[in-house]
Formats: C-alpha cells, sequence, structure tokens
C-alpha cells in the first residue's frame, strides 16, 4: 500500500547559489563557481533531481543554461528573481520610493516571467529582501505596501501562466522584513487579488517567524495560496539554513506530514542551505537522504490512528505513538 | 556631560558585508582613522590586530596627527585559515596555540601604545549541530587558552566580548552569566568583559542587570554600544532606537557602579554614512544621558527599585520628556 507521501512524491531541488560562494558578516565560505560547475554538482548530489534557478546570476546565457540543464538530466523547480543586487536598489526595490527603480524592477521581473514561460516553468519566486526598514520611522508602511501591491500586480498580470510567489522572511538583511510573516504576506497577496501571486514557504523563514511550520503551510493552503516550498532548519533565532530536522525534528516530521494531505503533491521541494565550508554536494546528499527518512518516517503515521489521537487531544498519547514509528 | 568617552570600531568604517550585500567602500586605515577624528564627539578608536596594525609606525603618527587614543586592540580569532574548527576551544592544539600567541602578541601591542586593553569576540568557538562538539572538552580548552592567554602579563586586561550566535548557531561565549564562569574560573584579575549591548538584548537580557553584574565582580572592562529588535539579529543600530528605556537603565546602571571607560560605537551604517551613524549614535546616548540628569540622578537612585514606587516613577519620566532642557537638546 502506498502512502500519500510515496504516491504523490514530492521531487527535491538544489538552489544553485548555494553551491557556490557565500558570505556572512565574518566569515567567507567556498569558491565562486560558474554555472556550469553548479550544474555538474548538481548532477552529482545524490537525491538531486533539480535545480532553482538565480536569475541574473545564472542567465548570462539562456540558451546554454538550457541545454546544459537538458544535458545533465535536471528538472527546474523554479526561478528565483534576486531583487537584492550588491549596489542596486539599496533603499527597497518593489517597495522603494523611487518611481524608477520600481519600474526598473517590475521590468525585470517580467523578463523572468517571459524566461520562465519560454522554459516551461510556471514558477518565479522572489524574496523581497531590500523591502523592509531596519529603524523606526524609516518607512512609511502604508505607501511601501502601496507601491508592493501595485508592482507585484503588474508583474503577475504580465504573464499569467506563470506564478509569482513571495518568500516571506521575519528580518535580515533588513531588522524588519515588509513581507515577514505567513499571515501578513497571506493578507497581501489576497488584497492585490492576482489569481497566479501567491506564497513561498521556506520553512527557516517560518521558524524564525516564531512560526509552527505545518499550520503556516495549512493557512495558505486553505487560501489557495501555498504556491512553494523551501526546506532547511533553524533554532528560531535566526535562519541558520540548515539540513532539514537537525534542530526541529518532530516540527519537521509534522510539515512533511501535512503537506500532501494540504494538496502539494507531486511538486517540487528546494533546499535552501549553506553548506559552509563543508563540500556543497555532500552536504545536500546528506540533507535528501536525510529528509527523505524524515519523510518514511511520516508516512508511517496512520491517517485513521492520528485521526484519533487528534480528536482526543491528549499530547502524551500522541508523541507515545510517535516514538513508536521511530 | 556624561562621564563616559567615547571611540569608534574602525571596522565599521570601512567594507562591511552580511550574507546578502556589501555596504560602503574598502578604506585604508589612514583613510579610517581621519572619518573617525571628523565624527563628532568621537575621541578614541578600537583597532583591529593583526589587520590595522602592519605598520605600528604608521599607526602611531596617524593616531598623533588626529589627536585620537587608542582605546582598546581588538584581536581577531575568528580568521577561517586557523580557526574553522574553532580557535580557544579548538580540539587542534595547533589553533589553540595561535589563538592564544595572537592574544599575547595584541596584549604585547596595546602595552606598546600605552594601554593596558585588549578586547576579543571568540566568534570561532561554537557550533551549529547538535553532536558536532564535545562540550565538556571543548570548554576545558577554552578556559586554559584564556588563562594562558592572561597570564603573559598582568599590566593589560583581556576583554571577552560575548555573543549569543553568529556565524555559528551557538557561540559558547553566548551571555554574561558564561563570562562570569569563565572569569571564576580562570581567577585572574585581568580578565573581564567587554559588554557589547547589542549582545546582551540579542541573548534576552536587560543589560543593566548584566552590566551591574560584571561591575560588582570588577569584570567590567569595556563596553560597545548599539541596540536591535532584542529577537535574535545582531542589527547594530543607533543606540536606544529600540530599546530606549532600557538604555536609560543602563546608563543609570553605568554611572551607578562606577564604570569611567569608553563606551565605543559598534554601529551598521549600511548605507549611510559611518561618520553620520556614530555621531547619530554618540548624540542618541549623550541625550539619553542628559534626560537622566533632567529626572534627577539622586531622585532616580531613590525611586529605581522602591516598592510601589513604578507608577511615580513613569509619572516624573513624562515630566521630565516634556521638560525645556530635554527639548533644548533635541533641537540644538
Amino acid at each position: 500500500m502506498h502512502t500519500l507521501i510515496e504516491k504523490y512524491r514530492n521531487k527535491y531541488a538544489v538552489i544553485t547559489g548555494f553551491y557556490g560562494r557565500q558570505g556572512n558578516r565574518f566569515m567567507e565560505y567556498q569558491p565562486q563557481r560558474s554555472i556550469a560547475e553548479k550544474l555538474q554538482m548538481a548532477a552529482r548530489t545524490t537525491g538531486c533531481e533539480g535545480v532553482e534557478l538565480c536569475y541574473p546570476d545564472d542567465f548570462a546565457d539562456p540558451a546554454a543554461l538550457r541545454s546544459m540543464i537538458k544535458d545533465l538530466g535536471l528538472g527546474v523547480s523554479a526561478l528565483n528573481f534576486r531583487s537584492r543586487r550588491p549596489g542596486q536598489w539599496m533603499r527597497g526595490a518593489w517597495a522603494s520610493e523611487s518611481a524608477a527603480d520600481r519600474q526598473a524592477v517590475i521590468d525585470d521581473c517580467r523578463r523572468l516571467m517571459d524566461i520562465a514561460s519560454e522554459m516551461g516553468v510556471d514558477r518565479v519566486t522572489n524574496c523581497p529582501l531590500n523591502d523592509g526598514a531596519d529603524m523606526v520611522f524609516e518607512m512609511d508602511y502604508q505607501r511601501a505596501y502601496d507601491h508592493a501591491a501595485a508592482a507585484f500586480e503588474a508583474v503577475a498580470s504580465h504573464q499569467k501562466n506563470v506564478r509569482l510567489c513571495i518568500e516571506y522572511k521575519p528580518n535580515e538583511p533588513r531588522a524588519r522584513s515588509l513581507f515577514d510573516t505567513a499571515g501578513g504576506t497571506l493578507a497581501f497577496v489576497q488584497m492585490v487579488g492576482s489569481a497566479n501571486l501567491g506564497v513561498t514557504l521556506d520553512i527557516g523563514h517560518a521558524l524564525a517567524a516564531g512560526e509552527r511550520p505545518a499550520q503556516s503551510a495549512a493557512l495558505l493552503a486553505r487560501a489557495g495560496k501555498l504556491f512553494y516550498v523551501q526546506l532547511n532548519d533553524n533554532d528560531g533565532a535566526f535562519d541558520w539554513d540548515l539540513p532539514p530536522g537537525v534542530l526541529r525534528f518532530w516540527e519537521t516530521i509534522e510539515f512533511l506530514h501535512v503537506l500532501p494531505r494540504l494538496g502539494y503533491v507531486n511538486d517540487w521541494c528546494s533546499f535552501d542551505i549553506v553548506p559552509k565550508e563543508f563540500d556543497p554536494v555532500m552536504v545536500y546528499s546528506n540533507s535528501f537522504t536525510g529528509t527523505r527518512k524524515l519523510e518514511s518516517i511520516a508516512s508511517r503515521i496512520d491517517d485513521v490512528r492520528m485521526a484519533e489521537l487528534v480528536r482526543a487531544r491528549n499530547p502524551t498519547e500522541t508523541m507515545a505513538y510517535l516514538f513508536s514509528l521511530l | 556631560m556624561s562621564p563616559w568617552k567615547y571611540c569608534a570600531n574602525a571596522s565599521f568604517y570601512g567594507l562591511r558585508r552580511d550574507r546578502f550585500t556589501e555596504y560602503q567602500p574598502a578604506r585604508s586605515v589612514a583613510d579610517k582613522i581621519a572619518l573617525i577624528a571628523a565624527t563628532p564627539g568621537l575621541s578614541g578608536v578600537e583597532l583591529k590586530y593583526p589587520f590595522d596594525f602592519a605598520d605600528p609606525a604608521l599607526v602611531r603618527s596617524l593616531l598623533q596627527d588626529h589627536q585620537l587614543t587608542l582605546s582598546a586592540v581588538n584581536v581577531d580569532i575568528k580568521d577561517a585559515t586557523y580557526f574553522r574548527d574553532g580557535a580557544l576551544s579548538a580540539s587542534k592544539v595547533e589553533a589553540r596555540d595561535k589563538a592564544v600567541s595572537l592574544l599575547r602578541e595584541g596584549m604585547d601591542m596595546a602595552a606598546e601604545f600605552g594601554i593596558d586593553l585588549v578586547s576579543t569576540c571568540p566568534l570561532a568557538d561554537g557550533h551549529d549541530y547538535p553532536f558536532q562538539t564535545q562540550h565538556q572538552i571543548a570548554w576545558e580548552h577554552f578556559i586554559e587558552s584564556v588563562r594562558r592567554a592572561a597570564v603573559h602579563r598582568s599590566d593589560v586586561r583581556l576583554a571577552l566580548e560575548f555573543q549569543p550566535h553568529e556565524p555559528h548557531a551557538r557561540i559558547m561565549l553566548s551571555n554574561v552569566g558564561k563570562v562570569l564562569y569563565v572569569c571564576q574560573k580562570v581567577g585572574l584579575a585581568n580578565v573581564g568583559a567587554n559588554f557589547d549591548v547589542g549582545h546582551s538584548f540579542c541573548a534576552r537580557e536587560n543589560p543593566a542587570e548584566s552590566a551591574a553584574l560584571l561591575a560588582t565582580e570588577n569584570r567590567l572592562f569595556y563596553v560597545h554600544s548599539n541596540d536591535n529588535t532584542g529577537e535574535g539579529g545582531d542589527w547594530d543600530m543607533i543606540s536606544g532606537s529600540v530599546h530606549f528605556w532600557h538604555w536609560i537603565e543602563l546608563l543609570m546602571t553605568l554611572d551607578a557602579v562606577g564604570y569611567r571607560g569608553w563606551i565605543g560605537g559598534d554601529i551598521m551604517p549600511k548605507v549611510f554614512g559611518p561618520d553620520e551613524a556614530y555621531a547619530t549614535n554618540h548624540r542618541m546616548v549623550e541625550m539619553m544621558w542628559t534626560l537622566t540628569e533632567s529626572f534627577g540622578r539622586e531622585r532616580l537612585a531613590e525611586l529605581t527599585g522602591k516598592p510601589g514606587a513604578i507608577p511615580a516613577l513613569f509619572q516624573q519620566w513624562t515630566e521630565t520628556l516634556r521638560a525645556p532642557s530635554t527639548s533644548a537638546i533635541a533641537t540644538s
């Protein structure tokens, strides 16, 4: 008998950016690598079925990119529109006070929507990292939401067969992001009202925002806005981008358990993990294997039994049952 | 006038990075010192060892020319070449030896410049994963390394800067209690704390309480001034821009415990210039101090901690905030 997770198995992808140079405030990790090297590494990664490509970095030669992906037999989970770029749009992208900057963001993201359509990829995702504020009185929040609504609508309406996904995150690099939680981002996309505008749920961002990831996924799915899922882990204090389940073991299992029940099936989960000084191929291979293991634990949950336990709402009984599945 | 001297951490006057972007151009040590000298309110500069001290004679003449004092030598022990798997706590003896010798060199450099303060933030000593560290062994190494550095010379103080996390999900020296533990275990008078107010907020402390604890044990050697949202991110924001009342309580406490050292700005300038960020930070701290003076320091001390006095205390704060003396400062 196939479980839901096995039957409607989601594929796993690598975000190409994490196979090259990564830095933080204090350290640098990994050499810079060409997109060709990154793709070859992804193809060597155990359990990797595809890539999430980063725009503009990976798109210097789109034709060569497409043929490399095809030759390596990789799928494409999504195109990631980077709205933070050194020296560009530093005071906001979608919500910038500068009409020229907003227009540049709209034009560039429309270009990527067109590329996605040509490539047969139905998803463009963006984490609006530049849109937010450090200090109080730095931002007119109402105007920021208005600007962002108009800009996202302009991109979404440009290419209706591609879904545009906003990846929320509570903070970093700004002390406060404009799109900081599942609820706030859902309210925003509902307010904009474009059918192809939705939300990317990065499980680590949900944890860093103090959310219970399965609950956030349910809320987004309930509204038909759970467009994309990214996996990783952290301790809730900051977005450490660690492999799924190394810290938040049970919450990750609960999340993997609910995903197919919310209709997120036969789709992609991309992994957002910083390998630091370790070999990225090894880190992602281990993460994919480990997450499939977590899925197999989740798939042992018997729906009838769990429904009874949830109705009874006796957490000690439920935990005993969960331990029995390990 | 407050009882403190103000200085800047020179690294914030050059190129800064976060995970996603870069801010500010790279600047030479000469340019950094010139910019700090031009920043209103600052009389000192904290420099990094070994990077800023490639030519000590040049540093000496730059400081002289700009009439700046060296506040502290900040020894960097997170360099990935040596300390990828820890520095003071590393399992490899070579890494521990390197960290200890860097600290000793930094202490000698401080003495050469006629000051008695070395600061270090042991950011390489931490972990991301469970099972990544044998904690009992790592802590033994950590304390032994601090002792080996500190015994090098008793005329220079070694200020340890705690920080709860970053770049690792957990840093060993993560809160005020652990600093005090290290000080007690090492048992040398010249080991103490560089108390970074933002790190204290990140560690979910009330900095006034932490500063009082450190001062009571004679371990409050140095203060780094900044602020953040208290949720985990060490945003290095302008002091008092988030935790306004906590900052005022901290200043009151620093004065009460007799701290008369440096208040060193540790502010991330991002896209606005470092001189603007540091000048504003200095002005904000002085304005908060002036508010305690307007309130009346004796009156504030009398009401603080007095059972049932909280309503009266905040009533008087409300009146103080509207007093002419403070509004005059705000517009000056």
